[in-house]
């Protein structure tokens, strides 16, 4: 009898303590639904930034908040959109999910943004979709990701599979050989990627020789590394994310493997991966992303310029961070194509087919498929640990949130019942 | 060929875990405190390893003596501090662990950022015989985990500190009646499992990515290696780590890491069913 009250107060202060940990402040404090707003003139623009400032994935988030912040500093220098200053207001989701909930819950509820820039994993994103339906509010959502999801209540401004893959996988083949073997992170992101990227290497003449998955976060390689030796692929596949990327290279390079014979292909190997591991283990690997640092436009110039001279907190710049600073403007220019104030279906319209001339190039949001055209671009890690771009496409190009390799029966086209 | 050079990669991952576990059995076997901040404490090592070698620019070995001292020091003050009041209360030191756990965290996000941070690899380059390859920091690290194994058995066999520990394990009321200042032998045993822990972190601080939640992985294969091998018994945790770690690389050559994962896990859970007291406890009276 007493034990067990001693494991029930056991287990009520370990709630207790892990829902410290998950939420830094505010309780969302579910009060009525914002009602339709009688905004004036000069008023300004509400909108939420929902990125993790604590938390596994802060320090990929970091520079994500940064290039958000530096966008709505800049548009309101311009004088704003369309007359009106933007209030931005940031929420920090801890990397948690559930936490992601109730922030965006806050932020419409309380906050009554008009629309949100935000989330980086597909978890966290996933956790704010019923509020973004019920609430009917607008997420633009900048990270690369799995696709086969379109939400109507979601602007999708990073990377679809075919956009990373479809022009690299017969580069690779042509260039380093026509056997290839998969690494990946153990769930939905490299399984989904993989599923296109088996198909993409088989009808290019290339042959899958192996294809294994770690668990997320998983730093143990020794065995997937014997498995690649044995297999002796012209080169490996690699879509595992996060702190498994500096583990791989590691081992990769430990055990003897070398990028003259056997190089790693990476769609998710960013700068800021490439710093935290050392240019020893980077150099002459592969990776294929919509945006590299190093681009010589005068646009990304002026934005890593820029960027750099306002943020001295050690933060990288990735493709993340040039498709959270595009998501502002973005949003920007369909708030004024929508006219302020607008509902937000008439503000999800203005998105299809609003163009911009990003630091990565003229890219647009889709007509139909709430995605944007990206250029694709693929690039090897110099000996400076520097990305030096190899190849791009000669303009950008069409977002597949479910690949046509994949679903040839759609043609392209999205299904039924797209999320 | 591919069982052997598994077999070999194994060996490291073993060392490692060996190393990781050993800091947790000597606190537990002692003191009956399970130490949830135990993972945390493996991330501090490597943390102290990162500004000892990378900012601080000094060599490898001064980042390991680093790592051990700075987390032996955590140890010695969690226990003079906190442990120390809540004597003989499992439940409530479990909570207090954790809760320093979470503390260790918070801190070292506040000062580093979350960021993966870099160590250099100490030795480079790697041994080839017949196929099979083993990098030299490995062996490395396999030499320097058996050291520490023989050192602790040493220490707790042979000399007056390890056998007023040995006294406590057995009697804690009738060693304090004859005079053995048990307060003091918690201390320092804390000190020395929490130094180990320290010295995990510095191992692995060049081979993984150093971040702020490195340590929590660990904390779940220690108690596991714990476990297997023997809740009270040194030799019982070594051989454990090598069980867990040769399964694991093994398997996983045959499987796949996600499988071998599962089927260690499920051959832990049937270890427990049958011999609850670990694979190599000797019954004592």
């Amino acid at each position: 009898m007493k034990k067990s009250k001693r494991v029930l107060a056991l287990l009520a202060l370990l709630v207790m303590l892990a829902s410290l940990t998950a939420c830094g402040s505010s309780a969302a404090n579910s009060g009525p639904a914002s009602g339709g707003s009688g905004k004036t003139e000069g008023e300004k623009i509400k909108i939420g930034i929902l990125f993790s400032s604590s938390g596994t994935t802060a320090g990929v988030e970091q520079a994500m908040i940064n290039a958000s912040k530096m966008a709505f500093d800049e548009i309101n220098a311009q004088g704003g959109i369309a007359g009106h200053q933007v209030e931005y207001i940031h929420e920090d989701y801890a990397s948690d999910p559930a936490t992601a909930t109730k922030k965006i819950q806050k932020l419409i509820q309380q906050d009554e943004v008009l629309a949100t820039v935000g989330c980086y994993t597909s978890a966290s994103r996933q956790a704010t979709l019923p509020t973004l339906l019920e609430e009917n509010s607008l997420l633009v959502y900048p990270t690369y990701t799995e696709g086969e999801e379109v939400h109507p209540n979601v602007i999708y401004i990073g990377a679809m599979p075919n956009q990373q893959a479809t022009d690299y996988i017969p580069w690779l083949i042509e260039n380093e050989g026509k056997t290839a073997f998969l690494v990946g992170s153990d769930y939905v992101f490299p399984k989904t990627c993989n599923k296109q990227a088996k198909i993409l290497i088989e009808k290019f003449g290339g042959q899958v020789v192996g294809e294994e998955y770690a668990p997320l976060g998983s730093s143990d390689f020794a065995a997937i590394v014997t498995k690649i030796k044995q297999a002796k692929p012209d080169f490996i596949y690699s879509d595992l994310v996060g702190d498994s990327i500096v583990a791989f290279y590691k081992e990769y390079k430990q055990q003897g493997l070398k990028p003259e014979d056997c190089p790693i292909a990476s769609i998710a190997t960013d700068e800021m991966i490439n710093k935290a591991m050392g240019n020893e283990y980077a150099a002459g690997h592969y990776t294929s992303m919509n945006y590299f640092e190093t681009l010589e436009t005068p646009e990304n110039k002026a934005f890593v310029d820029a960027y750099y001279a306002k943020f001295k907190d050690g933060s990288t710049i990735t493709t993340l961070t040039e498709a959270a600073y595009d998501s502002c403007y973005f949003l920007k220019a369909a708030i004024e194509k929508a006219g302020y104030p607008c509902s937000t279906e008439d503000l999800i319209a203005a998105f299809a087919g609003l163009e911009m001339d990003a630091p990565q190039g003229k890219i647009k949001v889709d007509e139909e498929n709430h995605c944007t055209w990206l250029y694709s671009r693929f690039a090897k890690c110099n000996a400076d640990g520097i990305f030096a771009v190899i190849y791009e496409s000669e303009s950008a190009i069409r977002p597949e949130p479910w690949p046509q390799v994949v679903y040839p029966e759609l043609g392209g086209k999205l299904p039924a019942k797209p999320y | 060929m591919s069982v052997l050079q598994n077999f070999v990669s194994g060996l490291n991952v073993s060392a490692l875990l060996m190393v990781a576990a050993l800091g947790l059995v000597v606190i537990f076997g002692l003191m009956k405190v399970i130490n949830m901040a135990h993972g945390e404490l493996i991330m501090i090592g490597a943390y102290m390893t990162y500004g000892t070698t990378t900012v601080l620019a000094w060599p490898f070995a001064a980042g390991m003596f680093m790592a051990f001292l700075s987390t032996a020091w955590i140890g010695i003050m969690m226990e003079r501090l906190i442990l120390k009041k809540l004597y003989a209360k499992p439940t409530e030191t479990l909570l207090a662990t954790y809760a320093i756990s979470l503390m260790l965290e918070r801190v070292i996000y506040f000062f580093y950022g979350a960021e993966t941070k870099f160590v250099a690899m100490p030795i480079p380059g790697l041994l080839e015989i017949g196929g099979i390859t083993m990098p030299y920091y490995n062996m490395f690290i396999i030499l320097f985990s058996l050291l520490l194994l023989f050192f602790t058995l040493y220490l707790f066999k042979y000399t007056n500190f390890g056998k007023k520990v040995r006294a406590i394990t057995q009697n804690r009321m009738m060693s304090a009646c004859l005079g053995i200042e048990t307060a003091n032998v918690d201390t320092w045993t804390f000190g020395y499992g929490a130094g180990l822990a320290g010295l995990a972190g510095a191992l692995l601080a060049p081979v993984i990515s150093v971040t702020p939640g490195l340590g929590a992985p660990y904390l779940t294969e220690s108690f596991m290696t714990v476990v297997v091998g023997g809740v009270q018994s040194v030799i019982g945790t070594a051989l454990g780590s090598v069980i867990i770690g040769e399964m694991r690389t093994v398997l996983g050559g045959f499987t796949n890491t996600v499988m071998a994962k599962i089927i260690v896990f499920v051959i832990i859970i049937i270890v427990i069913r049958f011999k609850p007291e670990g694979l190599f406890v000797t019954e004592r009276r």
